[in-house]
């Protein structure tokens, strides 16, 4: 009898411990796009497909994960040592296939769709977050502490990122005025952001007027737009760098009827504080918040 | 006359044989080189049907390499065979898709398409197709009334349309705002980066019955250089014979250009090369065209994917750089 009973129960045991050590394996997940994808439990070869993923990863400490990254993946520094996959709107597929990822970790706006899923097509799971606002690129650090399991790190991270938006919420209320703000991206032609940027956002809450009121994402300006619109704060990013951004404020310059020309407000900031979805966002808000409001900080001080 | 087919039948298989040799070897070439390094071993491992070991290589060789260095000889075989076409019909050297504005009026029927949500096949194709008849009509009409032996009409009207199509893809690239047109200026200088082996037999399967048809009129073609009174006492109906070769190369040209944009002078190098060498039969130009069309954009594709330090360039750089100067030495030429 005894054994008749082991020849029913050993297999079901042997069974369980089977599902169970694949259920240790593997996870089921839903993406920030609702897509339900099946993720390793403990990915140890990660290629990520932006310069912002690589950021989180390295802030939620899970470097050592990384088995590839994006081109202009340069921050931390040390991140550009890590093999590359192409740029993150040109991925290189046979490249990304060769570093045998187990988890491939997407941004939905730039990497190409058709990527993605010809990556799926060949067994490699991605995991696409969608960063839109600061709420979902804090979202999507917690995203991703999940699945590196660093949760716990992912929630101290955005505890502290919630802190300083209202530590700087908390000064700029104290404003007396909304300086109008122009934000230039691109020199030729002019581009600034509008509305549904991390840009728009982050000038509102530095207690700014952002001029460039859309409807496009990126409007694009003619110089006397940007004459009429008469910018009190111009800021150019470092896409174009030193000297292009002498000669930029030169330009502008020939226009002392801009109020940001007359009191010398024009400024220079690391467009990479401003457009990656990473929480450097932060640092971004509180650089623009200076310089839009100087006279809160000096108070401070 | 009846003694002579049969010369021509083993003249037409001798050549193909010979070319299909290089087409293979070069698309064996193409399939074992690659951004990550060479895939030789795997290739030989997985043709002599043993199990590789490396599944990871396996993987890069045939489902990333050998879609991309098919379809590359795909669409080097429309385009060559396009070029032929073209220039046996309007009677010009100079003659191919891409100076003569028809890839550029499908490019502009494949954005409209890729702009009104379409799915990439039939919709997109057919935009392009669409497109590229618009360009045939528009430059049939503006080069006709003159003789169509004029060869300098033909290629100003050929420019005129390809500088107003440019046009046209600039406005609708800056007026939307379409997220989907992100990469649209990588395809326009012809990319065959993302080819996976469904569109390719898809395509595949559009371009064989045309590479069919082509070959069934080669004879047409011959009578046809001969003079339209000779073509049509040796019994061609010209009108019919023009239409339907004029629109199923256009047809072959608009779907290949839908998959991997403008690839431009693709359309000069062998048909050229190859007149040179075989003289002017087409029954042995068609065959011979397709097959080594394909493995000129198989090695033309292999240096974009190699030349680059990081990443890759648009194939259309390379079969510009190759058939522009070309072109400027053929028109030199026949100036003479």
């Amino acid at each position: 009898m005894r054994y008749k009973y082991l020849v029913i129960v050993l297999p079901v045991l042997i069974f369980l411990s089977f599902s169970a050590g694949a259920q240790a394996v593997v996870k089921k997940t839903t993406d920030q796009l609702g897509r339900s994808i099946v993720v390793p439990d403990n990915p140890q070869r990660i290629v990520s497909l932006a310069p912002s993923i690589t950021e989180i990863i390295y802030d939620l400490g899970q470097e050592h994960r990384l088995a590839g990254v994006t081109r202009f993946s340069d921050f931390p520094a040390e991140a550009a040592k890590l093999p590359k996959v192409g740029s993150f709107v040109r991925l290189d597929l046979e490249r990304i296939v060769a570093l045998k990822p187990d988890l491939c970790i997407a941004v939905k706006d730039g990497n190409p769709r058709a990527v993605v899923e010809r990556l799926e097509s060949l067994q490699v799971p991605v995991y696409v977050v969608n960063p839109k606002d600061l709420d979902s690129m804090m979202e999507a650090v917690i995203e991703i502490g999940a699945l590196l399991n660093a949760g716990k790190k992912a929630k101290s991270l955005v505890q502290n990122m919630r802190l300083r938006i209202q530590r700087v919420e908390f000064l700029v209320a104290k404003a007396s005025n909304r300086p109008r703000v122009f934000y230039q991206i691109g020199i030729s032609p002019i581009v600034s952001a509008g509305p549904d940027t991390f840009i728009h956002e982050l000038i509102s809450l530095a207690g700014g007027k952002n001029l460039s009121q859309g409807p496009a994402r990126y409007p694009r300006f003619s110089r006397e737009q940007v004459l009429i619109l008469s910018p009190e704060v111009f800021i150019i990013t470092s896409m174009a760098k030193g000297e292009v951004f002498e000669s930029v404020k030169k330009e502008w310059s020939r226009w002392p009827a801009i109020p940001a020309v007359r009191n010398q407000r024009i400024f220079l900031v690391d467009s990479n504080l401003f457009d990656r979805p990473t929480p450097r966002l932060l640092d971004g808000l509180e650089l623009l918040a200076r310089l839009i409001h100087p006279e809160l900080f000096k108070e401070e001080q | 006359m009846n003694h002579k087919t049969p010369f021509v039948i083993k003249r037409i298989v001798a050549v193909s044989l010979l070319l299909l040799l290089l087409l293979l070897i070069t698309m064996f070439i193409g399939i074992s080189m690659g951004s990550t390094g060479s895939g030789l071993k795997a290739v030989l491992q997985s043709l002599s049907g043993e199990k590789g070991a490396d599944s990871m290589l396996d993987t890069i060789v045939w489902q990333i390499r050998f879609p991309r260095v098919l379809l590359a000889a795909l669409v080097g075989a429309t385009l060559s065979l396009g070029g032929l076409v073209f220039q046996a019909l309007l009677r010009n050297p100079l003659a191919e898709p891409y100076i003569l504005g028809i890839s550029g009026g499908s490019a502009i029927g494949a954005i409209i398409g890729i702009l009104a949500g379409l799915s990439r096949f039939p919709g997109v194709s057919f935009t392009a197709f669409l497109g590229s008849i618009a360009t045939l009509v528009l430059l049939l009409i503006m080069s006709s009334g003159q003789s169509i032996l004029k060869k300098n009409t033909l290629l100003l009207s050929g420019v005129m349309v390809n500088a107003f199509c440019s046009a046209i893809i600039m406005f609708l690239v800056s007026m939307t705002q379409n997220a989907k047109l992100h990469n649209i200026i990588f395809w326009l200088m012809g990319d065959l980066s993302m080819s996976d082996i469904g569109q390719v037999g898809i395509l595949a399967a559009t371009l064989l019955p045309c590479f069919i048809i082509l070959f069934l009129y080669s004879h047409s073609m011959n009578l046809l250089l001969m003079g339209n009174e000779m073509a049509q006492t040796m019994g061609v109906n010209i009108r019919r014979v023009t239409t339907i070769l004029l629109v199923t190369t256009s047809f072959m040209v608009s779907s290949t250009v839908c998959h991997c944009g403008l690839l431009g002078f693709v359309g000069l190098v062998m048909p050229h090369l190859l007149r040179l060498i075989l003289g002017p039969d087409h029954r042995v130009l068609v065959p011979a065209c397709i097959l080594s069309g394909g493995a000129y954009m198989v090695i033309c594709d292999l240096l974009a994917r190699l030349l680059p330090q990081q990443g890759e360039m648009p194939a259309g750089v390379i079969t510009a750089m190759i058939g522009a100067p070309l072109f400027m030495y053929l028109l030199k030429r026949s100036k003479r």
